[in-house]
């Protein structure tokens, strides 16, 4: 059964409207989260569902129940809010303590409760320190704590480490992760980052405009992007796309026009006619040095060495960006040509509406 | 030159009109002052060294220690109306009501008006027999007949405390407003979250971490109040038999009225303690609200 419901879900602030009808299912103990770029409406739609933004049209359902109309507290959420929104002049313990304290709770089991997660989330020395005194690492895991002690249902995470640098990020990813797995919770987490939906995802939600984009899980994500955008969007870097026209079709396979980068005969069982438009793309990391299925000659604008691997960046000769992703050093140069090339099966086609065509 | 002591140069260069200024119109007069009050200095051209005699003359007279103790008091209420309502007021500004500009524009009349004009307005109001306040008490059945607030001991008291705390409510309202505003929505929005209801998140998120404002607005107001002259001036003249007579009339009267230069410095030296002691006390709890000893 699914543990949280959207129908129809909708915003608008004043004439914008910024959530344009979102339909999601979410069940118990996922990890679920919603990407996108800035704008795209991912943090309206979590503080619609902690009760922080009113629903303009649709519902809301939390284990089965319509809350649309319920103060966040009446929901069995927990929010984590980016900023941390911890209370300055409050201890540690004070702030991890407050929720407990609004609900009046006997004293030994407050205590029991705030020590429970302080253990979990490593803070027990600092329980007395005031967030002033705490790394960007410890506020967060005060936040965590804060809402850990209300043990709700399902809990919401609004971009919580984009205020950490990048070494700390990937630590309290793993940290997030573990106390995931350690809760079995409900976890919503919004972010601008798709590596951290990568990563951290059982689910991820991808937002464009106000509107779901795909829903599936990173690798569905990231083998079979259902559009240009989720395409474009998930990866990183990100992938390579050539505007192409067919030339022909019969049924089994495409025969593309890609201009003066040749033409790619793409075996594809697809309705898509001759004179039709399309954009093929491919992935940094899928391409090769030297020839494959299909060849082309880049000259690198820019080479990055990075040890593991080597990132190159070219233009095509249409202008468009072009990057390459090889494992280790290999021998290339700025502005010499090479040859590269790719294998057919890992080619993404998408149609002139932007749709993938598998 | 060393860029050091280029910089020593230029900062003592932008300091140096305050700084003479401050020299011309504070130090020298505070010197001037504390020097005169050990004189008999009065009308005369010339006058005389008088040691303590000026102190000892005005705290061995019954009516100095009853105007410091009318003073305290006259302050104390006046500051703790303005800051109540100060704070009532920034509170209902700061929230969500329909037609805010409106009421924070409804605010600032007592502060814009000229302060005379304000008084005078209040003087009239407070007038028995024309006056808008007695007339509505009367219609209202509450007195019998023309009250002249100002004719009266304790009314008048209280009537300059009102108009004080008239003029200078604004101004803690519009400070406490921008402290208000500057406390980051996401507490209040974490606290909600949380359940915490209008009154619970006031006081124990609003009024913790507003206590650095309200301390800095405290003194301000503490200090314009116990030095202010120009309200219990214009409406009573310290009367009616003294009953508005503060520290600052008080020293008026002596230095002015009576032309007791002597004795009046050394009233006025009084004060200059008392707003010290008034400082310090605000320094010391600045510093540990600084070191996280005041929760």
């Amino acid at each position: 059964m699914s543990q949280l419901s959207l129908k129809r879900l909708e915003k608008s602030f004043n004439e914008a409207k910024i959530i344009k009808g979102i339909d999601l299912d979410v069940t118990e103990g996922q990890f679920v989260v919603f990407v996108g770029p800035s704008g795209c409406g991912k943090s309206t739609l979590l503080r619609m569902i902690a009760g922080l933004e009113d629903v303009t049209e649709g519902e809301i359902s939390i284990s089965g129940k319509v809350v649309n109309d319920l103060p966040p507290v009446e929901r069995g959420i927990a929010m984590v809010f980016q900023s941390y929104a911890l209370y300055p002049h409050m201890t540690v313990y004070e702030n991890i303590a407050f929720p407990l304290r609004v609900e009046k709770l006997p004293k030994a089991e407050l205590d029991k409760r705030v020590q429970a997660a302080a253990k979990v989330l490593q803070l027990e020395p600092r329980l007395q320190h005031r967030p002033g005194q705490l790394s960007g690492g410890q506020r967060q895991r005060v936040a965590i704590g804060r809402a850990i002690v209300r043990q709700p249902k399902i809990f919401l995470f609004d971009e919580p480490l984009s205020n950490l640098d990048a070494a700390l990020r990937s630590e309290m990813r793993i940290e997030l992760m573990e106390l995931h797995k350690r809760l079995g919770s409900t976890m919503i987490y919004v972010t601008h980052d798709q590596v951290e939906a990568m990563t951290m995802a059982d689910k991820i939600v991808v937002l464009d405009a106000g509107l779901i984009s795909q829903v599936g899980s990173p690798l569905e994500l990231y083998h079979r992007p259902d559009n240009l955008f989720v395409a474009g969007f998930i990866g990183s870097p990100r992938m390579n796309f050539m505007n192409g026209t067919v030339t022909s079709s019969n049924g089994t396979s495409l025969v593309i026009d890609l201009g003066t980068l040749g033409t790619l005969d793409l075996p594809r069982s697809s309705k898509i006619g001759a004179g039709q438009s399309v954009t093929v793309g491919i992935r940094p990391e899928h391409l090769k040095l030297g020839a494959g299925d299909f060849t082309l000659a880049i000259t690198p604008r820019i080479i990055e060495h990075l040890g593991i691997h080597t990132v190159l960046y070219a233009n095509l000769p249409a202008g468009e960006n072009f990057i390459g992703l090889f494992e280790g050093d290999p021998k290339v140069e700025e502005a010499v040509a090479v040859e590269i090339g790719f294998a057919l099966d890992q080619v993404h086609l998408f149609d002139q509406a932007g749709l993938a065509v598998y | 030159m060393t860029s050091s002591r280029s910089a020593v140069i230029f900062a003592l260069a932008l300091l140096a009109p305050a700084l003479l200024y401050i020299l011309a119109i504070v130090a020298y007069p505070l010197v001037d002052t504390i020097i005169l009050s050990f004189t008999n200095a009065a009308l005369r051209p010339t006058y005389d060294f008088v040691g303590w005699a000026n102190y000892q003359k005005i705290f061995g007279a019954g009516n100095f220690i009853d105007v410091i103790i009318r003073t305290f008091v006259w302050t104390f209420f006046s500051v703790a109306a303005k800051m109540v309502i100060g704070t009532m007021g920034a509170t209902l500004l700061n929230s969500a009501i329909p037609g805010q500009t409106v009421f924070r524009i409804l605010t600032m009349p007592p502060w814009i008006v000229p302060m005379a004009i304000g008084i005078f307005m209040w003087g009239w109001m407070y007038n028995g027999q024309f006056g808008m306040i007695s007339g509505l008490l009367q219609n209202f059945g509450l007195i019998d007949g023309p009250w002249p607030f100002l004719a009266q001991g304790n009314s008048a008291f209280w009537a300059t405390i009102v108009t004080d705390v008239w003029i200078g409510v604004p101004m803690v309202t519009i400070y406490l407003l921008a402290a208000m505003q500057s406390i980051p929505k996401d507490l209040y929005e974490a606290a909600w979250t949380d359940g915490a209801g209008r009154l619970y998140r006031f006081r124990r998120i609003t009024l913790p971490l507003m206590v650095p404002a309200m301390l800095t607005m405290s003194l301000l107001s503490l200090i314009a109040t116990f030095n202010s002259f120009d309200i219990i001036w214009i409406l009573t003249q310290g009367g009616p038999s003294n009953q508005t007579t503060t520290m600052i009339i008080d020293t008026y009267k002596t230095a002015m009225g009576s032309r007791k230069y002597g004795e009046g410095a050394a009233r006025a030296v009084v004060i200059c303690i008392f707003v010290s002691l008034f400082c310090i006390v605000y320094f010391r709890a600045v510093r540990k609200l600084s070191q996280g000893e005041i929760k």
